[in-house]
């Protein structure tokens, strides 16, 4: 039997050869248009409706880069505590986190985050319409160190303003919206009770809640945030702001308030049990728009009321960022190009009516002034009020400090103590500056004493 | 003193049986005040968790714990009896090591944990939860079975070795039976920790290995807590060690008390 010839062999390799480059070549024809074709990015975020709507767009996303994102969510807590380890080892499992606005400090600060800067300004990754500087600078100053390098971008901005659930009972008692903290507790004197309902509520986080309310009354957390971090709560400011402030709950709030979730505040309101809070726009809006909502027709809102010392309304974002361990950098840098971009943006708030956009341009447009046009009034406008006011003057840098949520603890504890008669207004705070002093040195930061 | 033990165990029970009736509330019915006692039920909390990540989840869990309790066993029964027969000196001293995994707080030891199980590319799957696990009820294991083998009368076991049987056979024939009681007390603890432990499923899975008390808390949005589901997830949760716990109560009993019995 005769075998194959030498030349038949290398004809037939030859063909072979030309087969196999033409196979192996036609993917990268293919994916000219898709630099990205075949890469997988695994991106995370807590439980949030914004990307429970803009989930329903990755095919749009995948066709056009070819990128499949790996998009998982999880409770606030638990992404919050999972996340932190993650960036604290460098670890490459995620390639887009949020950037939670009480962790910003931290993972900025510590170089757990990567600089996007370099994207943005380079024309072949960003085009110069997609505009980094649209972006409320409220809602970016938490997401920037202290030389300017930005390490991600907003996607939610929570602005704090005051709902009146019951507004009608307001009316009836002839008051209107309150302007000053003096208004509010002249409000609630005058409608707590009224048809079994409670003029105030709010929900256990005070290092969120009461912070307006101190500086308001002149006080502050910090000496001058975030380079002298020595607390400020034994001034009599804050002993003062204090007792007031757990007199507001104590007075005028529904039973059990010092227990409630954001969630349970808002059902009180929800559910015409109490009347007014001032908290962020996410959990404002459900009250004129969720079905369960009993207050839809009640319902109005107003900026967060002044004191003496000037309107401070609470203001926070979350962004989106890329980890420093990532090793598919460039992809992510797309899927945040994409998801942030002026054109996705607008299809979520005009197919799901989301609130809480970070864009001026978006934040001004027709579709959103529609979405946040409740009973009536222009909630756009007291939105983007806030969120320029908190980036104006930078009061909100307190609560970006990598010890911020330790010292926000005992925050919490003093103001319930007071709340419950445990302590007086003095002894209270004074107890949270010395343990907060404490927390401090143990992070190695000086405090002047 | 009958009157008094039934309100006492309302008052106990009050908890769960407020779950329970969560659980079958809508979310507006939750919300109600004041609450009634009689209100039209709703399966649909339960049907949104047969449909949502939870049944991954709750599969999960049952592996873990099921996986785990019957390893620690298998593994930790002889040496409890091997520790307990050790007539040479030292064997106090690895029973006290063998304890060493419960000397500090799981949390001192997750990010030697987390980083190891990167290494070795088992975060977020079931074999590495299982492993956890195993290592912690080990040390239970052993130090709950071996009380029980010590009060054992080593004379029964010379007696069938006298009859032919080997050191394995007296062991499985004889002892074993005998610790019946210890073994449902030691298998209900290692399962109650493996199916309730919160702290290293939530360190150590994502998706894939997700147990059930992570999932319960992935309810709680960032813009709102579903409570319905929370308490149905809630009282899916209780539902097995509460089953368990009923077939087994006897043997519990008398198990939790029975290694007290010696001295």
């Amino acid at each position: 039997m005769n075998g194959p010839s030498r030349r038949a062999v290398l004809r037939g390799g030859a063909g072979l050869s030309a087969l196999a480059s033409g196979v192996l070549a036609a993917p990268a024809v293919i994916a000219q248009g898709k630099p990205f074709a075949g890469t997988t990015i695994n991106a995370s975020c807590f439980q949030t409706t914004f990307f429970e709507y803009l989930k329903s767009y990755f095919p749009q996303f995948e066709d056009k880069t070819g990128i499949k994102v790996n998009f998982n969510m999880q409770a606030f807590p638990v992404y919050n505590q999972r996340t932190d380890l993650e960036l604290s080892t460098k670890g490459s499992a995620l390639d887009v986190v949020n950037a939670t606005f009480i962790y910003t400090g931290r993972w900025i600060g510590a170089g757990w985050l990567t600089s996007l800067d370099a994207f943005t300004k380079d024309p072949k990754m960003t085009p110069a319409d997609w505009a980094p500087e649209d972006f409320v600078a409220g809602t970016q100053s938490a997401m920037q160190n202290a030389k300017g390098e930005t390490f991600a971008f907003s996607w939610e901005g929570g602005a704090m303003i005051q709902s009146a659930a019951r507004y009608d009972l307001i009316e009836k008692a002839g008051l209107a919206m309150p302007t000053t903290f003096d208004e509010l507790i002249k409000v609630c004197d005058a409608t707590h009770g009224k048809e079994g309902v409670s003029a105030f509520t709010a929900d256990k986080l005070h290092h969120w809640n009461w912070i307006p309310y101190l500086m308001g009354a002149g006080g502050g957390v910090f000496k001058a945030p975030p380079e002298n971090l020595t607390p400020t709560l034994n001034t009599p400011q804050a002993a003062q702001s204090g007792e007031w402030y757990a007199n507001l709950l104590m007075k005028y709030g529904p039973d059990g308030l010092l227990s409630y979730s954001d969630d349970q505040a808002m059902r009180s309101q929800m559910s015409g049990r109490a009347n007014i809070r001032t908290q962020s726009i996410t959990w404002m809006v459900p009250l004129a728009k969720h079905a369960e909502s009993t207050v839809q027709k009640t319902v109005r809102y107003g900026l967060m009321p002044s004191g003496p010392a000037g309107n401070f309304a609470g203001c926070n974002s979350h962004g989106l960022g890329i980890p420093a361990g990532s090793k598919k950098k460039e992809a992510a840098w797309e899927f945040i190009k994409w998801a942030l971009s002026k054109e996705t943006l607008a299809m979520v708030v005009k197919d799901h009516g989301y609130p809480s956009v970070c864009r001026l341009s978006i934040i001004n447009s027709r579709e959103f002034k529609n979405v946040l046009t409740l009973n009536g009034q222009d909630v756009a406008s007291l939105y983007l009020e806030v969120l320029k006011l908190g980036g104006k003057s930078g009061y909100m840098k307190y609560r970006t400090v990598p010890i911020y949520p330790q010292v926000g603890d005992k925050i919490n504890k003093a103001i319930e103590r007071i709340a419950t008669k445990q302590q007086a207004a003095p002894e209270a705070l004074k107890q949270a500056q010395a343990e907060a002093i404490q927390d401090l040195q143990k992070a190695g930061i000086k405090v002047d004493l | 003193m009958q009157t008094l033990a039934v309100v006492l165990a309302l008052l106990a029970l009050a908890p769960f049986l407020w779950l329970l009736l969560m659980s079958f509330k809508t979310n507006a019915e939750i919300f109600r005040f004041p609450p009634r006692l009689l209100f039209d039920a709703t399966l649909a909390n339960y049907a949104a968790l047969w449909t949502s990540e939870f049944r991954n989840s709750f599969a999960n869990s049952l592996i873990v714990s099921v996986a785990s309790t019957v390893l620690s066993l298998v593994i930790g029964v002889p040496a409890a009896y091997a520790l307990s027969r050790w007539t040479g000196r030292g064997g106090g001293t690895i029973t006290l090591w063998i304890l060493a995994s419960r000397m500090a707080p799981p949390i001192a030891f997750t990010i030697p944990y987390f980083l190891v199980y990167r290494h070795l590319e088992l975060l977020d799957t079931l074999t590495g939860l299982i492993v956890i696990y195993l290592t912690f009820n080990l040390s239970l294991v052993i130090w709950m079975m071996r009380p029980f083998y010590d009060q054992l009368p080593r004379s029964l076991e010379e007696a069938a070795w006298i009859d032919g049987a080997t050191l394995w056979q007296g062991f499985y024939r004889i002892i074993l039976p005998l610790s019946g009681p210890g073994l449902a007390a030691t298998a209900i603890l290692c399962f109650l920790f493996a199916w309730n432990d919160f702290f290293f499923a939530l360190i150590l899975t994502r998706t894939e290995a997700m147990t059930a008390p992570v999932a319960v808390v992935n309810f709680m949005n960032y813009e709102g807590w579903e409570w319905g589901r929370i308490a149905a997830g809630g009282t899916m949760i209780m539902l097995p060690v509460l089953v368990f716990s009923f077939v087994v109560r006897r043997y519990l009993v008398h198990g939790l008390t029975g290694g007290a019995l010696k001295g």
